[in-house]
């Protein structure tokens, strides 16, 4: 029979273990002010981070394993998913990631690079698994992964593994420090568009919305009980040019409905640039319709 | 403890640096040179490398500075920033705390305010009585005093400034960009 100390210093031991075998996946990007941001080796040759914390400029030095300097150029970043590109001037020794499915309950950890070639571990349960969902930025994130761990600043984008080994995706910070994890099918699915074209082309309206209540005696011609009013317009936009205004509720987009926001931010993957769409809308007590061409939204 | 603080500007942009600087006179403190020996400094956005004095950034990302407050702060709320980081305490705004990569929020439909409550706030946040507000939005005072309490009671709100910060937060977080 093992002893329960025993048990606890194999625990130990595979936890030691893996964090050595994980220094290869992690990758420290260097920032200002001796700071630095996690990146896991995706490729030999290609570094995936987190778009949030990565700051808005194309040459990076990169801390890789053992601690060689390696020049890396931004390939590619995606605010709506969170996932950021850089490209290594010179191909690393890169693990093989396999995808892992999580489950809540299981035991993880989530390496980060400590800037001079070593890894960081931290190790935790996952709080949540959960189905796909959508980010506030307009993204599809294919699973819901929740982590219960704190992970340091310089950290974040790094990988997060189960006890197998596998791989859930890359660790980041959703709103009030919570630890979230992009899968690696989000990874899987994203990566390759953002080689392709560097960004992930969204359909555009140029308007900022925010739902508001239809008032009462307009919801029986509204037939429904909540709207998106215009709070802003971007000048010449694809909205300004069809007429909209600001103080407009809009009530349907091609015949959905904006009280279903998830909806909505749906309707304006790439395909639908160039789109016409009808918009129905409540101005100055009327119903009206006007007719916009979806664009593509702009950079930044 | 109503003292005046000598309080360092650091903004690149000499407009911003401007506005700071007349919002820390708001505040109740006197702006200082920013090689004085201030007793606060703040820094547009993340705080410059080699400042070691307390500091309060406003926007900034970095988390390692005593203070962090949105970059459109209140001089209310500067003011209290300012304080706590004299005196050697932490300051977070909730804003801060909120930045992250987070869901897109389906709205709830028991607090959604009307399009006139929408003109009721923007008239509070520039700070109308109740009479102003009916003269403009040419309603009765009895309406406008309606639309207040409707909008008290769906922010959660006791004050008219804590309605218009609520409304503030709330429209920060909850804006769809198509």
């Amino acid at each position: 029979m093992t002893e329960p100390a025993d048990l606890l210093a194999q625990l130990s031991n595979a936890l030691v273990a893996r964090t050595a075998l994980a220094a290869d996946a992690v990758a420290a990007i260097r920032l200002a002010h001796g700071r630095h941001l996690t990146g896991t080796v995706w490729r030999s040759d290609l570094v995936v981070s987190s778009e949030q914390s990565l700051p808005r400029q194309d040459e990076f030095d990169v801390v890789t394993a053992g601690g060689a300097v390696v020049a890396a150029v931004l390939a590619g970043r995606d605010p709506s998913t969170n996932i950021a590109i850089l490209r290594l001037a010179a191909p690393l020794a890169a693990p093989s990631l396999a995808a892992a499915e999580p489950r809540a309950g299981a035991l993880v950890l989530a390496i980060g690079a400590d800037g001079s070639g070593g890894a960081s571990a931290r190790s935790g349960l996952v709080n949540l698994a959960g189905p796909e969902w959508h980010s506030s930025r307009g993204g599809v994130i294919d699973r819901r992964i929740v982590l219960d761990i704190s992970l340091g600043r310089r950290e974040e984008g790094g990988p997060v593994f189960d006890t197998a080994g596998g791989c859930l995706g890359m660790s980041t910070f959703g709103p009030r420090g919570q630890v979230l994890v992009i899968p690696v099918a989000t990874l899987e699915r994203v990566v390759p568009l953002l080689l392709r074209d560097g960004r992930i082309a969204r359909g555009w309206l140029g308007i900022g919305l925010q739902a508001v209540a239809v008032p009462d005696a307009l919801r029986e011609v509204a037939g429904q009980s909540s709207g998106l009013m215009v709070m802003s317009l971007v000048a010449d936009g694809p909205a300004a040019q069809a007429g909209l205004v600001a103080g407009d509720i809009l009530l349907s987009i091609d015949g959905t409905s904006t009280h279903r926001a998830r909806k909505i931010a749906g309707q304006f993957a790439a395909d639908s640039i160039g789109r016409p769409t009808e918009l129905r809308l409540i101005r100055g007590g009327q119903l009206i319709a006007l007719q916009a061409t979806i664009a593509e939204r702009p950079a930044g | 403890m109503a003292s005046q603080l000598q309080v360092a500007v650091l903004a690149l942009d000499a407009l911003r640096r401007h506005a700071l600087s007349q919002l820390v006179a708001e505040a109740g403190h006197l702006v200082v040179g920013t090689e004085s020996e201030a007793d606060v400094v703040i820094s547009d956005g993340d705080r410059p490398a080699g400042e070691t004095r307390a500091t309060v950034a406003l926007g900034g990302t970095e988390d390692d500075v005593a203070g962090m407050l949105s970059r459109h702060p209140t001089a209310r709320q500067l003011d209290a920033a300012l304080r706590a980081v004299a005196a050697g305490l932490m300051v977070r705004s909730p804003e801060a705390a909120e930045s992250g990569f987070g869901r897109l929020r389906e709205s709830c439909g028991q607090t959604l305010l009307t399009p006139r409550e929408h003109d009721v706030l923007a008239a509070l946040a520039e700070g109308l009585t109740n009479k102003a507000i009916a003269r403009r939005l040419t309603i009765s005072l009895h309406t406008v005093k309606f639309h207040v309490e409707s909008l008290f009671r769906k922010l959660d709100a006791r004050t008219r400034t804590e309605a218009v910060m609520k409304a503030a937060e709330r429209r920060r977080r909850e804006t769809i960009t198509l």
